[in-house]
């Protein structure tokens, strides 16, 4: 893999020391060229093409130079040798007049796309001070160039991405989270809603004369259903996927609310079900639920004759 | 055997047959199979006592007694469960009374009164009580109805015949009699002989045909019976009617061809199933879809039934063992339910589904806020209802948390073995606070039993309606009152021991399948 190296200009050669004489529409003619020569390369191209193309070394350091500039170039070291990739300079054209600094730190950011990147995996890629990035990552989120997401996994780290970017599921947490809130209440909604509807298949086909089988069919769902379902209700400001209504799906399975069979072509069909039993004996009495149960016993001030619990019960 | 198990048989015992006999039991549970004079040095009661509290025992078939090692002397052991069972005993009449009418109850009624008995002196005494209930009706006519329920009762085993003292095989009398009975004779009925019946009746000394027979209950047939009830109740509640209609059938065909507690039936053919159905009822709309239900019940998450073979139009077999282990985790999850919100069981069912998980992924697939789910899933863990398994990823003594996977985990029988013992605990409680209720008013409920037993004299003396008014008065409006509350209280009382009874013997059946 090519590392980046520092993009500083290019300094001319001592040894090279012909006149001053390339005029500007000269360089200009030339640097199209490069540039072409760039843009039909896409691995890149190394010091040799640039050299066949622009013979005069002055020249040539002069082209390199302003094409940096524009950010129209990128550098990389390959082995011992440099390549020379062209860049897209639209991105990189918001931060016209920016240093070099700067263009770094812009440029880790933009790679790190709409995954965002944590501000010390930026410190060890740029190689700045803490204090210079702080103030280079200040300016730029006040320029509106970048901004800064937290991220759901770790709730204090902060990732920087462009501007312009939606951030990326794995950072948000996708549609349940909102600004790194979990949204339970969201969940709950959508889990009672989904239950509503299997209950609703369920009772539809009660007085169903096609027997057993045909009848538990038409009960059940598959998550494209519910989805469908859902959607048309528009009780979600957020677009749901499929995928995050098969979620919700399983913890209705995971509340002993449903069942959920596979089919051969592996997709899931869900079924609402009851539970095998009533509520059990045991917590229809006080004790079933009382918080105290494993400190109560015969002596000391919890016993189940001055249980206050008991009291309240029985009156 | 936990200790709140042992407290709640000594209470049992204290609460039936006072306070002697369960110093005794209790002094059995603790030390195990022990002889006469060893109970009488521990209990520091005389031998006399201890004796008639070992006879009240053994006559219940709470108590065995087996020669000890040098074959002199006999040693005395309790049966727990027995003792557990007499909590029972109106649940097993009501059994009784909806399956085979009321004089089947009176008969087993009588039986549990007395442990056990000669089918004569049972069927005489029912007689002799029928009569008193429905005193238009001659006693001697319910003779043959009566021995007609007896012969049915023991027919299906739920009563069965007491073992007798044999001989030994080198005919010198040992010193412990060895009660023994013959399988054959297990569940043979009695011939009895109605004309001597009525003799007896009479006060005339006649031979009724059965002298030296005794019967007694058949706690296991009663409990298989429970068994069945349940489970027929629980496909019910999955499916429909038809299916647990299917099911009671099965479970009957299962009694033919395998051990009642055996942990997975023999093959039941469908052509059987079929014609079984055929003769109860040949209109019957199940007969159309039989096939379907029988593939619904199979593929139920349940696992209730399992196609083995495909010859006789598919052979099946009923999975007891699974059936229970499904039946223990829905009662474990709604008593999680119950007691620490459905977002709890949520989190327990995640667990039980994927048998080890982090805790990150349990919040991740539970859908449940990180913090919350950490209380949660903690709070069970506190609770012992999950289990908790360290793996480390380096053999370093010193590797922190950060090189250790932590993952939960459930194992079933230890949570079942917990709830049981709290509901061993709960029952304690409920069955003290009964007794404490009643003791701290008893003067009350003295003073209205004093009051009823005069007013049921004046009665039968001919006192005038106003007299009657004037007894009933020495009861004072707030002393009526407080009696009517305490009576509430101790009805509510009993009826949660009912209902905790029912948790119990689903765990304990489940131990118990899991024990084979």
């Amino acid at each position: 893999m090519a590392t980046r190296v520092k993009q500083e200009p290019v300094s001319p050669r001592k040894d090279s020391s012909p006149p001053p004489s390339a005029n500007a529409a000269s360089t200009s003619e030339s640097e199209q060229r490069i540039l072409s020569l760039l843009q039909s390369n896409s691995k890149g191209i190394s010091d040799k093409d640039i050299q066949n193309e622009v013979p005069d070394p002055q020249e040539r350091a002069k082209i390199i130079n302003s094409l940096l500039q524009k950010g129209c170039l990128e550098l990389f070291n390959q082995g011992e040798k440099l390549v020379y990739k062209y860049k897209n300079p639209g991105g990189s054209s918001k931060i016209k007049g920016a240093d070099n600094e700067e263009k770094i730190v812009y440029s880790i950011i933009e790679k790190a796309g709409n995954e965002g990147v944590w501000a010390k995996d930026l410190r060890n890629a740029s190689g700045l001070v803490q204090t210079t990035l702080s103030k280079i990552l200040k300016k730029l989120v006040n320029e509106k160039i970048i901004k800064t997401v937290k991220c759901v996994n770790a709730p204090r780290k902060v990732v920087y991405m462009l501007y312009g970017l939606e951030p990326d599921s794995s950072v948000t947490g996708g549609a349940w989270y909102n600004d790194q809130d979990f949204e339970s209440e969201f969940v709950d909604v959508l889990n009672q809603y989904c239950y509503h509807f299997l209950r609703q298949k369920k009772e539809a086909v009660k007085n169903c004369k096609d027997g057993p089988i045909a009848a538990q069919n038409l009960a059940s769902a598959s998550s494209a259903d519910v989805w469908k379902y859902i959607s048309e209700l528009g009780i979600s400001k957020v677009k749901l996927s499929v995928q995050d209504m098969e979620t919700i799906l399983n913890t209705l399975v995971y509340d002993g609310k449903a069942e959920r069979t596979v089919l051969a072509d592996g997709n899931h069909m869900y079924r609402a079900i009851e539970s095998l039993l009533p509520p059990p004996g045991i917590v229809q009495t006080p004790c079933g639920v009382c918080p105290v149960l494993k400190q109560c016993s015969d002596i000391g001030s919890i016993n189940p004759k001055k249980c206050v619990y008991m009291t309240e019960w029985l009156e | 055997m936990s200790v709140q198990f042992s407290k709640v048989c000594s209470l049992i015992l204290l609460e039936h047959f006072g306070e002697i006999v369960e110093k005794v039991g209790t002094d059995l549970f603790q030390w195990g199979p022990k002889p006469l004079t060893l109970i009488a040095s521990s209990t520091k009661l005389s031998i006399d006592k201890v004796k008639q509290s070992l006879c009240v025992l053994l006559q219940y078939g709470l108590a065995s007694f087996a020669a000890a090692k040098n074959g002199r002397i006999a040693e005395y052991s309790l049966l727990p469960e027995k003792v557990f069972s007499l909590l029972r005993y109106p649940r097993y009449l009501y059994l009784i009374k909806t399956k085979f009418g009321v004089e089947a109850e009176m008969l087993v009624e009588e039986f549990l009164r007395s442990g056990y008995d000669s089918a004569s002196k049972v069927i005489l005494r029912a007689a002799s009580r029928l009569k008193e209930t429905r005193p238009g009706s001659e006693g001697g006519s319910n003779f043959p109805l009566l021995r007609d329920k007896f012969v049915l009762l023991v027919n299906k085993q739920f009563l069965v015949r007491c073992p007798s003292p044999s001989e030994n095989t080198d005919g010198k009398a040992s010193a412990v009699p060895n009660l023994t009975a013959e399988k054959t004779q297990l569940h043979l009925p009695p011939t009895l002989n109605i004309k001597s019946l009525t003799l007896l009746q009479e006060g005339e000394t006649a031979d009724a045909g059965d002298i030296g027979v005794y019967w007694s209950v058949n706690f296991d047939r009663f409990h298989q019976d429970f068994r069945d009830q349940i489970i027929v109740s629980s496909v019910s509640r999955r499916i429909d009617e038809s299916a647990s209609e299917i099911f009671r059938l099965l479970l009957q065909l299962m009694y033919i061809r395998t051990e009642p507690w055996a942990r997975s039936s023999n093959y039941i053919p469908y052509s059987e199933l079929r014609d079984t159905l055929r003769k109860k009822d040949p209109q019957s709309p199940i007969l159309l879809h039989l096939e379907q239900y029988l593939k619904i019940i199979e593929a139920d998450s349940t696992c209730f039934l399992t196609r083995v073979g495909d010859s006789g139009g598919g052979q099946f077999c009923i999975n007891m063992y699974k059936i229970f282990e499904a039946l223990t985790w829905t009662c474990i999850e709604n008593i999680i339910v119950e007691r620490f919100g459905s977002k709890a069981a949520r989190i327990f069912r995640l667990v039980k589904a994927r048998k080890h998980i982090e805790q990150e992924k349990i919040q991740k697939i539970a859908m449940i806020p990180a913090r919350e789910a950490k209380q949660l899933t903690y709070r069970l863990l506190h609770e012992n209802f999950l289990q908790l398994q360290e793996i480390r990823k380096s053999m370093a003594n010193n590797a922190g948390p950060n090189k250790m996977f932590f993952l939960f985990h459930i194992d079933l029988e230890e949570v079942a073995r917990m709830v049981l013992d709290f509901s061993y605990k709960a029952l304690y409680n409920a069955m003290t606070r009964r007794a404490h209720e009643s003791d701290e008013n008893r003067r009350l409920i003295e003073k209205k039993q004093r009051i009823d037993s005069i007013a049921l004299n004046m009665t039968e003396q001919g006192a005038t309606p106003d007299q009657l008014q004037e007894i009933e008065e020495m009861m004072a409006p707030p002393e009526v009152d407080l009696l009517n509350k305490v009576k509430n209280r101790v009805q509510k009382l009993s009826e949660a021991e009912l209902h905790l009874e029912q948790t119990i013997f689903l765990m304990q059946l489940f131990l118990s399948y899991n024990q084979q």
